[in-house]
Parts: structure tokens; C-alpha cells; sequence
């Protein structure tokens, strides 16, 4: 019997599969635990900060209550115009359309790397990863927000079949494999029951 | 676009420096033009006040 023969199972599915899609979806990703995981980054106001997959500005907002000025990178348009709408085109958010694959920018120019809702998008999150630590300087910090993998079997496929979640182990590796030595992972969660986050902050290495 | 961003962004593929052309400006803002890769030469277009440094092959397919 194929997974979705099951009305109750598909229907948890389509449940399941909106609200992952949806990258505020405040079931999964509010303001309480945007402002947790900023807090993570120990901001003192003078940093220079990108947020990469900005998307519509929901942790952009965030950051820009520690810093001046954020720069905000998304690939896609369509999300940007809502951030634009939020921020204005040249107000406090240097928006850039880019690939995350591909930063266009300079090596060592930020302090700090934020990106939540994003990574499981990329088709390659280490080349990523890699080009997140490139952009910042060594002693900076980078800051990922994913979905974790799921407990539920049922979910498991799921997330098998249509895009990228990862647990505490394949974290590690990924971070390995992108240069980064020293990070932590943390583990958020909106309310019992509810996908959570992997939130990892790690520390990009001296040459 | 503010033109100090000039001094973080790069061309996304070799990561050289790119070379601002200004078509339009209001009130300091590039509004648009393109920059250039004064590495590889390919040409990226500033619209509406923003750059973009998509690479070529993705900025056919950026409806998402």
C-alpha cells in the first residue's frame, strides 16, 4: 500500500508538508525562537550581518533590532517584494538577489552569517556552507536554522522524498565537510508536537 | 542600491571585483545600470534599485 493510500495519513501529510513549506509559519518558526537564536549570536551592535534566503524579511526584522544594517540576499523575487514592502528598496536592508551556492561577496566581508528556512532549499548544502564560512571573517560566526529530522516514520518518507532534513549526526557532517570545526546545535520547538528546528551556530576558523 | 555595497559583492562565479556602469540615480540610490566582471566580463543588471548577482544559469528560473 503506497503512503498516501491512507486518507488520515495523507491528510497529515498535506498537513505536515504546508506547514514546512510556509517559512513563518509561527507553528514552527516564531518570533520567541527567532529572538532565542539571535541571542546565540552574542550581537554587540556593530557587526556587519547577512541574512542569506531573506526570503520576506521575518528574520531580517529580527536582526536589524541588534544591528544598523543588515544585507539580505534571497534568489527568489516573489519573496523579496514582501521584504521590499516591509523595509523599503533602500532603507536599512542592502538586498542583493544571489544563489546561496554562490555568494556574491568577498571573502572575510561579515561577521556574522544568518540564514533560517533556507538550507532545505539548497541542492548542495556543503557548497553552501562552505561559501557561508568563505563571506565571513574567521572568529565570526554562522548561523543555520533547518528542519530535524522527523521521529515519525510516516514523516520520515516524507522528508526522504521531497527535500532536505537532517538530524544532530548528518549536521555534524555537513559542517565538517564545509571547513567548520567548533559549533553547537540546539534543538527548537514552537510547542509539543510541532516540527521542530535544528538551530546550529558555529564559529568559522582561523586560516 | 547604495554604492558602499560595491565594497562586499563580487562577481558569484570566479568572486573578482565587478565595475559599476550608472544609468539611473535618485537621490544617491543606483537605481539602475549593470556591474561587470572585470574578471569573466559577465554583465549582471541592477533593476529597481536591486542587484542582481544571480548567476547566469539561475536567473531564467527564479519564479520560485
Amino acid at each position: 500500500m503506497g503512503v498516501l493510500e491512507h486518507k488520515g495519513r495523507a491528510r497529515l501529510f498535506y498537513k505536515y508538508l504546508s506547514q514546512v513549506y510556509d517559512r513563518i509559519n509561527p507553528f514552527i518558526w516564531n518570533e520567541e525562537m527567532r529572538d532565542e537564536a539571535i541571542g546565540w549570536l552574542e550581537l554587540d551592535g556593530d557587526e556587519r550581518v547577512l541574512d542569506v534566503g531573506c526570503g520576506t524579511g521575518f528574520a531580517t526584522e529580527g536582526l536589524l533590532q541588534h544591528v544598523e544594517t543588515v544585507y539580505g540576499l534571497d534568489q527568489s523575487p516573489h519573496q523579496l517584494e514582501k521584504a521590499y514592502a516591509k523595509f523599503g528598496r533602500s532603507g536599512p536592508v542592502r538586498f542583493t538577489r544571489g544563489d546561496a551556492e554562490r555568494l556574491p561577496y568577498r571573502d572575510d566581508a561579515f561577521d556574522v552569517v544568518w540564514s533560517s528556512g533556507s538550507i532545505e532549499y539548497w541542492p548542495n548544502p556543503v557548497d553552501a556552507l562552505e561559501e557561508c564560512r568563505r563571506v565571513v571573517k574567521p572568529g565570526g560566526k554562522v548561523l543555520i536554522v533547518g528542519p530535524d529530522y522527523p521521529t515519525n516514520t510516516v514523516f520520515q518518507k516524507l522528508a526522504d522524498a521531497i527535500m532536505l532534513f537532517y538530524d544532530e549526526e548528518e549536521a555534524d557532517r555537513m559542517f565538517r565537510e564545509a571547513g567548520f570545526e567548533e559549533f553547537e546545535h540546539h534543538i527548537q520547538q514552537a510547542r509539543p508536537g510541532s516540527p521542530r528546528a535544528i538551530t546550529t551556530v558555529a564559529d568559522v576558523p582561523e586560516e | 542600491m547604495n554604492e558602499d555595497l560595491l565594497d562586499i559583492i563580487c562577481c558569484p562565479l570566479d568572486k573578482s571585483e565587478l565595475e559599476l556602469d550608472v544609468r539611473d540615480r535618485d537621490d544617491g540610490e543606483i537605481v539602475s545600470g549593470t556591474l561587470t566582471c572585470t574578471e569573466c566580463g559577465e554583465a549582471y543588471p541592477i533593476e529597481d534599485g536591486i542587484p542582481n548577482l544571480l548567476p547566469p544559469d539561475m536567473r531564467e528560473e527564479t519564479t520560485a
